[in-house]
């Protein structure tokens, strides 16, 4: 993917081609894992799913289980990626910080037309929030669905106590998964937000949209630091390397 | 009965076992060697031994069976809640009676195979339950770990949080757990919209084996037919059978392999093409392991956070090396 921006565009580069990659993979497995983990309750006949052209194999759970493993394959590798990646690069823009909650509720509030947004870096401090839940939720499934299939393969007798943690936590990291699931798809029809689905889908967002509501970003993109909201905020981190965090590439904004 | 925990073998076993013996013309093997509440165990089955209790009401194990898990299943709610939107309903509550297959109230019977084996006609009594499989694919599959493997070998239901989604009956290879509707936790939660009961099966008198005691079928047997024994030593004592009489195993690779272990002078094959077959009524055919198609892409799973790590490990790499490249140009 170019780090330039297209000649005469206005554009800005939000997310490089590893992240694109990895938000797709761990979206696209997730789904997968949501379907078959429910086709793993015994309701496809029971509800005529299996009626349903294209998905006649949702009855036969042992095809479901084959495929549910095969997407854990993908979404358990891309996670794992994930965390050793941006960990190793030291991308941090995502992470919480002290005051997100606080904030959150300023932008909330905002949404429906009580006060004004405060300037924004690369992400939304609801964005770096939910980014905590989510990864806590993913570290849950991928835990306790490690511990089930080392049963299934290797410990049939495994002590029931821990089979039962893992499948409650595993069921119970499930619901909150799907839930998570739409509230990220709930945050899509909230109107200010929805110029970054572009970003999501091309690595691209509108350079008119970023500098106004995420200026803070900008002017790290541009070497700068003297954003006036700056000064409010915890102490100035190191500026991240060029990649996937807070400073993704100045020359986008050549 | 009690064992010797010190020993792992009662003194009555001790003297059943040189029964055994002396009807099969072994020697050493205790009938019930398993030392208590630790190991797996096997069981066999010898069917050259069974003659089905003719003559009886009932056959001894299958009444030993009933009477020990007499009250097991609960009184079912009345009216039944019909599931939507198939309305399917297994009450066996007005059936209890029924001993000639397997129900939610009757977890062993026998079966009755009548062939020809060398110009002879020949009666042969098989005793049928649970399996009690190695890696059984009822336990792996029940979305509630309501069905799971104890150390022991006995492979047990638990009533209390099972749903009677009758997963467990689809992928076991027999078919063996049966559905009583009407009873059980769904009634608390949705009883129409999921759920649809409790699944009953064999349990192997867990709780008798906790207490170091022998499930009550094979304690009832008075031909000796069944035997309880630490695993190797029961599949020892059923190659050694087998051999003597120049017969036959199953259980042993079936589905994977087995607690139990049938020895038969008559090759199963064609026990399997005589006896009755259908719901209730399992097959003593081949069996190949329910799960083997997903064993491979499990260990892959198991696999993928090392694949992660190490591809997350070359992508820095990589990222270095082009900066240092870039680095290098300007």
């Amino acid at each position: 993917m170019s780090r330039q921006a297209p000649e005469g565009k206005n554009l800005v580069k939000r997310h490089g081609l590893v992240v694109l990659i990895e938000h797709w993979a761990i979206a696209i497995s997730g789904l997968a894992l949501i379907l078959t983990g429910l086709f793993e309750l015994p309701i496809a006949r029971r509800y005529f799913i299996t009626e349903i052209p294209g998905l006649r194999w949702s009855g036969d759970y042992i095809f479901s289980l084959w495929l549910h493993y095969a997407f854990s394959v993908v979404f358990v590798g891309a996670s794992l990626f994930h965390v050793v990646y941006h960990g190793l690069m030291g991308h941090r823009a995502i992470l919480p910080k002290r005051g997100d909650l606080r904030e959150s509720w300023e932008v909330i509030k905002s949404f429906f037309g009580k006060g004004e947004e405060p300037p924004f870096a690369k992400y939304l401090p609801e964005q770096r929030l939910a980014y905590a839940g989510i990864a806590l939720i993913i570290a849950g499934l991928i835990a306790s669905g490690l511990v089930k299939t080392w049963k299934n393969l290797f410990a049939p007798d495994m002590d029931l106590t821990l089979v039962l943690w893992a499948t409650w936590a595993h069921n119970l990291f499930f619901v909150l998964f799907v839930l998570a699931f739409v509230a990220h798809m709930a945050a899509i029809l909230i109107k200010p937000n929805r110029p970054m689905i572009r970003a999501i889908l091309t690595g691209w967002i509108r350079r008119d949209y970023a500098e106004h509501r995420h200026p803070l970003w900008i002017a790290e993109l541009a070497g700068r630091n003297d954003h006036p909201a700056r000064e409010q905020e915890a102490p100035t981190r190191e500026r991240p390397p060029d990649g996937e965090a807070g400073g993704e590439n100045p020359q986008g904004l050549s | 009965m009690k064992r010797d925990h010190e020993h792992g073998i009662s003194r009555r076993a001790f003297l059943s076992g040189v029964a055994t013996a002396a009807v099969s013309g072994a020697v050493g093997l205790p009938a019930k060697a398993r030392a208590a509440g630790e190991g797996a165990f096997g069981t066999l089955v010898d069917l050259s031994l069974c003659d089905g209790c003719e003559g009886r009401d009932m056959p001894a194990c299958v009444e030993a069976c009933r009477t020990k898990n007499a009250g097991v299943v609960p009184e079912p709610v009345d009216p039944i809640p019909k599931p939507f939107p198939r309305g399917k309903i297994e009450d066996w509550s007005k059936k209890q009676g029924v001993t000639d297959r397997l129900t939610p109230y009757n977890y062993l019977f026998i079966q009755k195979a009548e062939v020809e084996l060398g110009g002879a006609k020949k009666t042969v009594f098989i005793p049928r339950r649970c399996m009690h499989c190695d890696n059984p694919a009822c336990a792996t599959i029940c979305p509630f770990s309501a069905n799971h493997k104890y150390e022991s070998g006995a492979v047990v239901i638990d009533q209390d949080i099972c749903f009677g989604g009758a997963k467990c009956k689809e992928v076991c290879p027999w078919a063996i757990p049966e559905r009583q509707s009407g009873v059980g936790i769904y009634l608390h939660i949705l009883p129409t919209l999921a759920g649809n009961g409790v699944m009953f099966k064999c349990d192997l008198c867990q709780d008798l084996l906790l207490k170091g005691e022998d499930p009550v079928c094979i304690t009832a047997c008075p031909r000796k037919a069944m035997l309880i024994g630490p695993k190797e030593q029961i599949l020892a004592e059923a190659e050694r059978r087998a051999e003597a009489m120049n017969g036959y195993i199953y259980g042993k690779e079936e589905n994977g392999g087995t607690s139990t272990l049938y020895v038969s002078p008559v090759p199963f094959e064609l026990l399997d093409a005589a006896i009755e077959k259908g719901p209730g009524r399992p097959h003593l055919g081949k069996a190949p392991r329910k799960m083997a198609k997903t064993d491979p892409v499990a260990k892959a799973v198991m696999a993928s956070p090392v694949i992660g790590l190490v591809a997350g490990l070359a992508a820095v790499a990589g990222a270095r090396m082009k900066s240092g490249k870039e680095g290098d140009h300007e």
